[in-house]
């Protein structure tokens, strides 16, 4: 059983790696808010079954593992409500990526007017 | 067992990655999103630390820091979105 806990951390913490390696080094807002679902879905939960087997398998008591299966559901539930929040703030702010987005439905829902106005000029 | 706390560890690491891009990110939604993630890993690090030292108040102290960090971030873009 340690074992399976170990094999579930090390995937969990690979992928939490992966994630701040895309926070850091992605060129843009968009890009930025991808990577860093990657540490949510795929690291937290990892490290929630993790915690759930170790948990069963050390004799812990059974609120330990409610609160951990309550854990990895309110992670699961809320990071694509708050991804997506921020990410229509971010157009709102006129924040662009340097190609222009291809298929681009906020500005047939909002009106072309915000886009052109304010460009938020990065400072580099 | 010593792979949690290492996890752990490593989670609090990762954490100074995104520090740096709350220091240095161009617009404020780059921070909120960096600064959202640094909820996640810390709760989960937290989390981790609960079950190695066998005390369940950690457990609890991780549920409501991933709670109140997504409250924060969606009342933040709320706001950058000018709707606040």
């Amino acid at each position: 059983m340690n074992i399976a806990v170990t094999i579930f951390l090390v995937i969990g913490a690979f992928f939490t790696f992966v994630g701040a390696l895309g926070v850091l080094r992605m060129p843009d807002v968009f890009g930025r808010l991808q990577a860093s679902t990657c540490i949510a879905t795929l690291g937290t939960i990892n490290i929630v079954i993790a915690g759930i087997l170790y948990a069963a398998s050390s004799d812990m008591s059974a609120g330990v593992i409610v609160k951990l299966i309550l854990f990895g559901l309110l992670v699961i539930l809320t990071n694509p409500v708050s991804n997506h929040a921020l990410c229509k703030a971010a157009y709102h702010m006129g924040i662009r990526p340097e190609k222009g987005f291809e298929p681009d439905d906020y500005a047939a829902d909002f009106g072309a007017a915000d886009s052109a106005e304010n460009e938020v000029k990065e400072e580099a | 067992m010593t792979a949690l706390l290492i996890g752990a560890i490593i989670y609090v690491i990762l954490d100074f990655a995104l520090l740096y891009r709350i220091f240095r990110g161009p617009t404020a939604a780059d921070r909120m999103c960096a600064a959202d993630a640094l909820d996640l890993t810390t709760a989960t690090a937290l989390v981790m630390y609960a079950l190695y030292t066998g005390r369940a108040i950690y457990l609890d102290v991780g549920l409501v820091v991933a709670l109140l960090g997504f409250v924060g971030t969606v009342f933040v873009s709320r706001y950058l979105e000018g709707r606040i």
